[in-house]
């Protein structure tokens, strides 16, 4: 392969479209090359960049509410048949019923909507989750402090983070900890615990949030499972290639040990 | 319109507003341009909502996004015979010509370029898929759908559209973490 060749190869990868057999071959080629790791990590430092300075831009509310209104006007000239269709800048005196229609539309329309764009932002994060899951096993990018004592690694945390996450160590039931590092997720620092599980890897990525409780086990992307939960203080998004059992299994493990934790007061 | 058909219309095409508006502001580079445009995509989506046969709702949002991104090319279409001097040729935008453009020169005598200012300035066809891609998250087939194109110059123009932003980030630009290129204060 030649370096325009891996340079196509790494976008690919980064933006998901590689799959699983030329995934292994580029992360062979990255091992030994130093010029397209350096490629691949300004990729990474770019989308970092995008994700920090292009904000997801939303839509106001007057435009909601005036499309939502035109929506409503559309359909009901069309069902109505053969009434001219009004010019969207609207006509003077429909301008009063107009306001008052939008406000009371508005109220409806933001509720669903929202449902909509939360549902979308969460897909969205889950790619993230993954994405950043799979980058993590590349050669040399699991974690940035090894350790399978959660002493080690807990205090590593201070000061790179503006939290302090919560470390258990699972090592007597089948799941160690191998390890932490930063990463950054959902536009902003986020704490990653790293666990094994027989030959495969779990990301625990945390970070603060006033996110709903409730666990949720999102649908299956690239092979990984995905779930994500919150704690009062804290949301969690979880991903691996192990069986989703012994996932769900390792999920209720890690929420029975913070809330024990949290319980006894004992920050840990 | 049915008012089954109706629900099927805000469940699988309001949803994506936010990324029609985001399309749309990032194409137009003006708010209300922006607004304006939504509104219509939204109508003549309406319209032609009988003819979209997807079911699942990021069907619906790159048969949207398809739409909005016609209806601000129209847009723009409709400005400049209207005689505003600005473009969407990628002749005015390319490097070249860029160094001589106004609102470069101002920039760059301001501060560095920030990330967001190079994107406004990149030709609107490398603008819209790092929007695409970086912002709203659609796959290559996505965006090969929305902007019209094969998937092999979907590659292309985000592998052109990244080496411009690598540069203005290597350059110092971006949100002032400087991965990899030159010091701040170097020359450019």
């Amino acid at each position: 392969m030649t370096h325009p060749d891996i340079e196509t190869r790494v976008d690919l990868a980064l933006d998901g479209e590689l799959d699983e057999a030329d995934r292994a071959e580029l992360e062979t080629h990255l091992a030994t090359c130093p010029a397209c790791r350096r490629f691949r990590s300004d990729r990474l430092a770019l989308r970092s960049a995008l994700a920090a300075e292009l904000p997801r831009l939303q839509a106001s509310a007057a435009l909601r509410a005036r499309v939502h209104q035109a929506i409503r006007t559309e359909a009901g000239s069309e069902a109505g048949g053969g009434t001219t269709r009004r010019s969207r800048r609207g006509l003077p005196q429909t301008a009063w019923r107009w306001l008052a229609l939008a406000a009371s539309v508005a109220v409806v329309a933001v509720g669903s909507w929202r449902l909509g764009a939360a549902r979308a932002d969460t897909a969205a994060l889950a790619d993230e989750v993954v994405a950043s899951h799979v980058r993590s096993l590349m050669p040399g990018h699991l974690s940035d402090v090894v350790a399978s004592d959660q002493h080690t690694v807990k205090p590593w945390f201070d000061g790179k983070l503006d939290f302090s996450p919560p470390v258990h160590d699972f090592a007597g039931r089948g799941y160690p900890l191998l390890g932490g590092r930063l990463d950054y997720l959902d536009g902003r620092p986020v704490a990653a615990l790293v666990y094994g599980r027989r030959r495969h890897v779990i990301s625990v990525f945390l970070w603060p949030s006033e996110a709903p409780a409730g666990v949720t086990t999102l649908p299956i992307r690239r092979g990984y499972h995905v779930l994500r939960w919150a704690t009062p203080q804290f949301v969690y998004w979880v991903t691996s290639d192990v069986g989703l059992a012994e996932l769900t299994e390792f999920g209720a493990m890690l929420r029975l040990a913070d809330s024990t934790a949290a319980g006894a007061g004992a920050e840990r | 319109m049915e008012t089954s058909e109706l629900a099927r219309f805000e469940a699988v095409i309001l949803p994506h507003l936010d990324a029609a508006y985001g399309l749309a502001r990032y194409l137009t580079r003006d708010d209300a341009d922006a607004d304006d445009v939504v509104q219509e995509a939204l109508l003549r989506a309406l319209r032609f909502f009988g003819g979209f046969r997807g079911e699942g709702v990021s069907q619906g949002r790159a048969w949207l996004l398809a739409i909005v991104r016609n209806m601000a090319y129209t847009s723009r279409r409709r400005r400049q015979a209207d005689g505003a001097t600005e473009s969407f040729d990628e002749s005015v935008h390319s490097d070249a010509a860029a160094d001589h453009h106004p609102a470069a020169d101002l920039a760059r005598r301001d501060s560095r370029e920030t990330l967001a200012q190079a994107l406004d300035r990149l030709p609107a066809e490398l603008r819209e898929v790092i929007v695409l891609r970086e912002i709203e998250g659609l796959s290559y087939k996505e965006i090969a759908e929305v902007a019209d194109v094969p998937i092999g110059t979907v590659m292309s123009r985000l592998s052109r559209a990244r080496k411009r932003l690598q540069a203005v980030l290597a350059a110092g630009g971006g949100p002032g973490q400087t991965v990899s290129g030159p010091p701040e204060g170097a020359v450019r």
